[in-house]
């Protein structure tokens, strides 16, 4: 049982990046330009070097075969070149994507520790004052659009109350060498003296623009804990365990946390995704050097080859954690099946 | 003998009176639906009130400050921008465009989301089962991630952010109406109108659809906000409407430029968005818990 469900969902997985695939090669048709310079990034080439360049990439042979070619560049490593910077767009991705990833993970992590608390205080003081102003305030919370309210968090406690620095990841005075993308580790395993300093300059910068991306998720989650603690604690069995003459903390212990909890946690891991696209538009006000700045740039820039290879590791990473928190879901309760959309 | 009740009125309301009833007794929701009003009010009746043309720029007053501040003047109630624009019709139209927008949209990816999804509902079989799978990867990615791709495809702009906005709206469409038609599909009074001999279209615009109107409106308050916020941010990062469109994310970028000197600049747009989706969200809510409430009794 358990084998096909992960079989099944690593079939959804496969087909779907499968389907991906095929719509970014379909991109290099239908950006405006040359085919072979948009999947290559190569602008100004020689006639002889796009004649060599149209055989490499199998331009004289079918759609097919040239399909088969890009998939293989793709699953090597070689995603073309950015028109702008010239790089090779799979390093510039891999040092973009794990700054986003990092922003985004603390901002999940700060909102389920406030959204879950606050979403069972609610839900067991259902219809009474604190509810109805936790509630209130989780309304504000998600009808915040993130921009103003980055903007707005900049304008005081940056530029009024100076205590958080205005963008960027790290203080210029710090020089990170790349190895991970991610900036608690790099600094760890950099050999630079002050890494103490280093590592506080880094949670400086990264307060704001998590405080702004908690806020909204953190309001989103709360609701959904909120709603699934009603929905349990007015069930039967919590009936029947009061019944049986357990007191108030031990029914909530027993039966009311794990059964509030378990139907949620994979909208927790969509909210990821939601995460994530907020986090772009952060990243581009608090000048973040993560994926959602660098794609915004591209597509201001027509920079066509980085555009695609852009959206294909946003979406496939966006695929892959909603597969994986689908089956996680699934395995840690089986029962869960059908409807799992967000109410809120 | 009382007399005068010869009349026993016995009033049978209808299930939507029902659940205008119970949203009634929430005053915040109504207090939301008013602002509501407004906003929409604002969308209709715009022009008429708005007092300057909000791309006419005054070069006698430049960043002249809003009218509760001591050097400002009434003639520019909310003051004026870094080229002399006054911002109270600039906000006027600035809500005219994002809400109208909004509004169409969420009409067309409705329109487009429910065909598709009663066709899904109706059929059985591989095609179906190959849709409801490709629409479920696709609900997992967020709407404005969808639509940036979309714009990155078709390029910059406010009609392609539009087209991006409504086509990343339908899959939630689908998917729901998919779901209600599933479910009403298997109960009894459907049943009966097969008997009948009603053929599937029949059945559905007669016997599905009725029953599905109120769970559209609160997804269609859903839509609505996610709506008005993805047009902003879009606007906002420069990828939707364009520098001298009156849209209010793109104003708020514009504001950006002289935000340490006119911080109401980016106040006010701010302000005006976040009201109206608090409205929508409000009015979702309070919709929400009516029908709830309604169903429970």
């Amino acid at each position: 049982m358990m084998l096909t469900q992960i079989i099944r969902k690593f079939n959804l997985l496969i087909l779907t990046l499968f389907v991906l695939s095929i719509l970014s090669f379909l991109l290099v048709y239908l950006f405006p330009g040359d085919p072979l310079v948009n999947l290559t990034g190569l602008e100004n080439l020689s006639p002889e070097a796009h004649q060599k360049l149209a055989e490499i990439h199998g331009f004289d042979h079918s759609y097919f075969y040239q399909y088969w070619l890009y998939l293989t560049n793709l699953l090597e490593g070689e995603w073309g070149f950015s028109f702008s910077s010239g790089n090779p767009l799979w390093r510039e991705i891999m040092q973009t994507l794990p700054a986003s990833m990092e922003l985004s993970a603390y901002a999940l992590l700060f909102s389920l520790l406030i959204g879950v608390p606050f979403g069972f205080i609610a839900g067991f003081q259902h219809y009474k004052l604190s509810d109805y102003s936790l509630l209130t305030a989780s309304v504000v919370g998600y009808s915040i659009p993130v921009f103003w309210l980055s903007l707005i968090l900049i304008l005081v406690f940056s530029l009024q109350l100076g205590w958080f620095p205005l963008s960027g990841r790290l203080s210029l005075l710090y020089d990170i060498p790349h190895q991970t993308g991610f900036i608690f580790i790099d600094i760890f395993l950099s050999d630079v003296e002050f890494k103490n300093d280093a590592a506080k300059s880094a949670v400086q910068h990264l307060i704001l623009p998590t405080l702004s991306l908690t806020i909204v998720t953190a309001s989103i989650i709360f609701r959904l804990t909120r709603r699934s603690v009603i929905d349990v604690m007015s069930s039967q069995y919590i009936q029947t365990a009061y019944t049986r003459g357990l007191s108030g903390l031990q029914v909530v212990m027993r039966h009311g946390v794990r059964n509030a909890l378990l139907p949620i946690i994979p909208l927790f891991g969509m909210q990821f995704a939601v995460l994530l696209t907020n986090a772009m538009i952060v990243e581009v006000i608090f000048s973040w050097p993560g994926i959602g700045n660098w794609l915004i740039q591209a597509i201001f820039q027509r920079d066509y080859p980085a555009i695609r290879a852009g959206m294909l590791a946003v979406s496939t990473l966006v695929i892959i954690l909603t597969v994986c928190t689908d089956l996680l879901a699934n395995l840690i309760n089986p029962a869960l099946s059908g409807d799992r959309r967000a109410q809120i | 003998m009382p007399k005068f009740n010869i009349y026993q009125e016995e009033i049978h309301p209808s299930p939507l009176m029902h659940t205008w009833w119970e949203f009634r007794k929430s005053h915040i929701a109504v207090l939301g639906l008013w602002i509501f009003a407004f906003f929409v009010f604002l969308v209709i009746f715009g022009p008429l009130i708005a007092p300057f043309d909000p791309l006419l720029q005054n070069p006698n007053a430049f960043l002249v400050k809003p009218s509760w501040d001591v050097s400002g003047s009434i003639r520019h109630l909310f003051g004026t921008d870094s080229i002399g624009r006054d911002l109270l019709s600039r906000l006027i139209y600035g809500c005219r465009l994002t809400l109208g927008i909004s509004l169409l949209l969420v009409v067309l990816a409705m329109l487009v989301g429910v065909a598709l999804g009663a066709v899904a509902g109706l059929t059985q079989g591989v095609r179906s089962s190959v849709l409801n799978h490709l629409l479920d990867s696709i609900l997992a990615i967020p709407t404005l991630l969808i639509a940036i791709v979309i714009v990155g495809i078709l390029g910059v702009g406010l009609v392609n952010s539009m087209w991006a906005i409504s086509l990343a709206l339908i899959p939630q469409f689908v998917h729901n109406t998919r779901e209600v038609v599933r479910t009403e599909m298997a109960k009894e009074y459907v049943l009966a109108a097969k008997l009948d001999g009603a053929k599937n279209t029949h059945l559905f615009f007669y016997s599905i659809l009725p029953n599905m109107y109120e769970m559209l409106v609160v997804q269609g308050t859903m839509a609505l906000s996610i709506a008005i916020l993805d047009i902003s941010a879009l606007g906002f990062l420069g990828l939707g409407a364009q520098a001298p469109a009156p849209e209010l994310g793109t104003m708020l970028s514009e504001g950006l430029r002289v935000a340490y000197k006119s911080p109401w600049s980016i106040a006010l747009p701010g302000s005006a968005i976040f009201l109206m989706v608090l409205s929508v969200n409000v009015v979702g809510d309070g919709l929400r818990s009516a029908l709830r409430n309604r169903l429970q009794r």
